[in-house]
């Protein structure tokens, strides 16, 4: 099992590796011979960011993690109007960022090979919505590929650029979590010789105006060209490798699967000892292609969609269906669920319906004597680390502002703020918006000055952003902010890293893959913008934290506190790595009382109760040493044990 | 060649249960079986519940077990076995390291953790399954390292009866996966792990 990143980059086509769908989508990319890469890490696709950060110095591709997707997204895909094959890759929500320029580059087009990886995540295991990208690549008319495992995913991006190059548009590599965080067994291809060597590739940009100027003028001629485009290409794919029609041809029912779904209902078809069916395996769920759709319904009586989310597949089948005048019935939303993940159990269910059949398992009875089971079980959500600097934050601001106070947040680590005991995060909404919301709270509550009237009872606002989120979308809310009088408190909570999607680098820290770039000081960015009050703490200092929480919420207008101290799951590692220790606190049961406020107010997970003696306790191998549980104890109960590790 | 094999770790975030699920999937693949895993990325992580799944065989796909499928569950904490029992197979095996870890719910007295029993009774009686649970953080210990915990459970996993790999092939892969000056503490760990699991399972 050797480092993914040498993986990645091993000169052994044939070779057969583990590899995770986002590490497999990183060596397509390679294969195909990128140039440029560029994006903002969201989970579930930073792995593929990552691994290209890792491995671009020795291919010879330039990777930058911008300070947003839109930004990204013109950084990738300049590279691709310059001739070069270039990518950027997001999270569903990601896409939203960069829509903006996303739907308006359809009507421009590229020159060299521009994919965008869009990673969705359907069941929300790490988002704040489950949108379907297909939806999105529909909305803009571009194609939009999807793998049915990791060895596809890597296959699918190198057609993706090859695809993009010959009809000069862009492409979307969509996958979804199951594939991006699955892994797989996959075959590695060959590697262009510029990679190999690590060869820097530079590109041509010839100017044309008509072309990449969006004045309307120039546009309205090109909306046809999308159209036509996608019409040429709905052509294409019905040769695409990754579309085929498998099992019994002149079966009487048919199932349609596309992308992971495919897995899915292989499975099931199996699991049901299930053979007389005929599937139409699709890697290209937009456009669908109607030639293979023709061949496809040849003989049939019934057919079955099984698709994730939302029925993009389905409503092109039907409109196709009845444009051609076949009116057997299509099945799809009806039999398949049409929010949170596929799984096999749903594949299964929906078949085992559709053909009449029972289930294997029978799902109903697990899930009865499941019951019992979900009524005993405590919950476990994920929680702030041990030692985590957003602990102390949190606590402070607590006690500065008082429990009426109002605490917009964002999205990271932090946003876990919002769980017992803190309870610190009233709202969150997306990458930026706790500034946006902050100020439209104390709009809607308070009123600002010079306004005629303004609220007698006005209500402390205090919002919560990560470094990195600063940097993304903060900005232009705080410069709003600040431009319109706002009497809030922003609390930058920064860890010195992109802790939530595994720590990269942002501007905060000025680290780029490629070596230092230039560092820039969130403080100095709030007082050039103008913030009535700006001051950096350190939060393992809480009573500091309290006392500039204090005057910040005193100061009248927009107060930005920088509480800096770097994340510790990020520290802890790296002193692991290095074999360095820290130190482990224990609680002295006889200054322990019992009252509990390391628990019901601090909540380290590495505090636990003795419901025997009554008394705190620390788990030794959780605990990494912050002090925090000595600072809030008011009995002096926690000391320190040994150094651990 | 088995046609499929699946496996279910379970555990606290920050365990090591990605690794262990990783470390299975090399040597399934080192054995010539076509692989799938399944793993928890980003916050989820974070000290919170997380599930892996490790399948291997000829039929295998989607990267999730389906319920009632799992031929094992390895759980690195005793009540995520329980909640994630619902994967079990009738007649599959749960392995569980001892060592409770009470959610910050518990401390806070608005959850109760079950006692052993409790969750014995529900996987064997309910869930029709057999459970053995070792010190696994203990036996880490003694191989000399608590961060190899996940390898003496590997190693207990090995002995599963019926599990396709045989444990020297799974102790080469991990053997040649560590770092160096890892090597020792985590071979004494596996054997530990392996030892273990022969006594609780009589053979
Ligand atoms: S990863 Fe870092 S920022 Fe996130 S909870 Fe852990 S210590 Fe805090
Ligand atoms: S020192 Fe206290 S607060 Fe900090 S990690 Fe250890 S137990 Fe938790």
């Amino acid at each position: 099992m050797a480092k993914v990143t040498d993986i990645v980059l091993w000169d052994k086509p044939g070779e057969k590796v583990l590899l995770l769908g986002n590490h497999a989508i990183a060596r397509g990319a390679l294969e195909a011979n990128i140039a440029v890469f560029a994006a903002y890490p969201g989970t579930p696709s930073s792995e593929l960011t990552d691994t290209m950060a890792a491995v671009a110095e020795k291919a010879g591709v330039y990777m930058e993690y911008s300070t947003n997707e839109k930004v990204a997204f013109e950084t990738a895909l300049s590279a691709a109007w310059s001739g070069l094959r270039a990518m950027t890759a997001m999270k569903h929500v990601g896409l939203n960022v960069a829509a903006d320029s996303f739907m308006t580059v359809s009507y421009m087009g590229v020159e060299g090979g521009f994919v965008i990886m869009v990673a969705d995540d359907p069941s929300m295991w790490s988002s704040q919505n489950e949108q379907d990208t297909r939806i999105f690549a529909k909305f803009a008319q571009v194609p939009v590929l999807e793998p049915s495992s990791p060895h596809e995913a890597k296959e699918m991006t190198k057609y993706a650029f090859e695809l993009s190059e010959k009809f000069k548009q862009m492409v979307i590599l969509r996958t979804t979590t199951r594939i991006s965080h699955a892994r797989g067994d996959v075959v590695l291809g060959e590697l262009p010789e510029e990679i190999k060597l690590g060869k820097r590739k530079f590109g041509k940009f010839e100017k044309n105006p008509e072309r990449f100027v969006d004045i309307p003028a120039f546009q309205r001629k090109k909306h046809s060209w999308v159209l036509e485009t996608i019409e040429k290409m709905r052509e294409e794919l019905a040769e695409c490798p990754f579309n085929w029609i498998e099992g019994k041809e002149d079966a009487k029912v048919g199932i349609i699967a596309p992308g992971l779904a495919y897995s899915y209902v292989k499975e099931a078809l199996t699991w049901l000892g299930v053979d007389d069916v005929k599937v139409l395996k699709l890697g290209t769920p937009f456009p669908v292609p109607y030639r293979l759709l023709e061949k496809f319904f040849d003989g049939l009586e019934r057919v079955l969609i099984v698709e994730e989310l939302e029925p993009v597949v389905e409503e092109q089948v039907k409109v196709w269906a009845f444009d051609n005048g076949i009116r057997i019935p299509i099945h799809g939303k009806d039999y398949v669920p049409r929010v949170l993940e596929m799984t096999t159990r749903r594949a299964v269910t929906a078949i085992a319906k559709f053909l009449g059949l029972e289930t294997p398992v029978d799902f109903e009875s697990v899930d009865e004597r499941y019951k019992k089971v979900s009524a005993i079980v405590p919950p476990r959500p994920p929680s702030l680390c041990p030692a985590c600097p957003h602990r102390n934050t949190f606590y402070a601001i607590r006690k500065a502002a008082g429990s009426r106070a109002i605490f917009p947040s964002d999205i990271g680590c932090y946003t876990l703020g919002v769980l017992p005991p803190l309870k610190t995060v009233d709202t969150t909404i997306a990458m930026g918006g706790s500034i946006g919301v902050a100020h439209g709270l104390d709009v809607a509550l308070n009123g600002v000055p010079g306004e005629k009237e303004t609220n007698e009872k006005k209500r402390i606002i205090v919002a919560t952003i990560g470094d990195s989120t600063f940097f993304h979308t903060g900005l232009p809310a705080l410069a709003n902010a600040i431009y319109n009088r706002s009497n809030v408190v922003i609390v930058v909570m920064d860890n010195l890293v992109t802790a939530m999607t595994g720590d990269q680098p942002n501007p905060g820290t000025g680290d780029t893959p490629h070596g230092p770039g230039k560092r820039i000081l969130i403080e100095d960015v709030a007082k050039a913008l103008g913030a009535d009050f700006v001051e950096v703490v350190d939060p393992y200092d809480i009573k500091a934290t309290y006392e500039v929480m204090k005057k910040a919420i005193e100061t009248e207008g927009v107060s930005v506190v920088v509480a800096r101290r770097v994340c510790a799951l990020h520290h802890i590692g790296q002193m692991r790595r290095k074999g360095e220790k820290w130190p482990i606190y224990t609680v002295n049961e006889e200054k322990c009382t019992g009252c509990k406020i390391c628990i019901n107010a601090y909540g380290c997970p590495a505090i636990y109760w003795d419901a025997e003696k009554k008394k705190a306790k620390i788990n030794p191998l959780m605990c990494w040493g912050c002090g925090g549980c000595a600072q809030v104890c008011p009995f002096g109960a926690f000391e320190v044990m040994k150094e651990g590790e | 060649m088995v046609s499929e094999y699946n496996i279910v770790i379970t555990g606290v975030g920050g365990q090591g249960i990605l690794t262990a699920a990783n470390l299975l999937g090399w040597a399934a693949l080192h054995a010539g079986y076509k692989v799938r895993v399944g793993e928890v990325h980003g916050m989820s992580q974070r000290f919170g519940s997380v599930i892996a799944y490790v399948r291997f065989g000829e039929d295998v796909y989607g990267a999730m077990v389906p319920e009632g499928k799992a031929d094992v569950i390895l759980a690195f904490e005793p009540v995520e076995a329980l909640r994630y029992i619902n994967y079990l197979k009738e007649g599959g095996l749960v392995i569980a390291n001892s060592n409770p870890i009470p959610p910050v719910q518990v401390s806070m007295g608005l959850a109760t953790y079950p006692s052993m029993e409790e969750i014995k009774k529900i996987i064997e009686e309910d869930f029709k399954g057999k459970l053995i649970t070792l010190d696994a953080e203990k036996l880490a210990l003694e191989a000399g390292n608590v961060i190899t915990t996940n390898v003496v459970l590997i190693g207990a996993l090995t002995q599963t009866p019926g599990f396709p790999l045989s444990a020297e092939h799974v102790k080469e892969v991990i053997r040649l996966s560590v770092p160096k000056k890892a090597v020792d503490v985590n071979m004494k760990a596996f054997e530990l792990g392996v030892k273990a699991a022969k006594e609780l399972l009589g053979l």
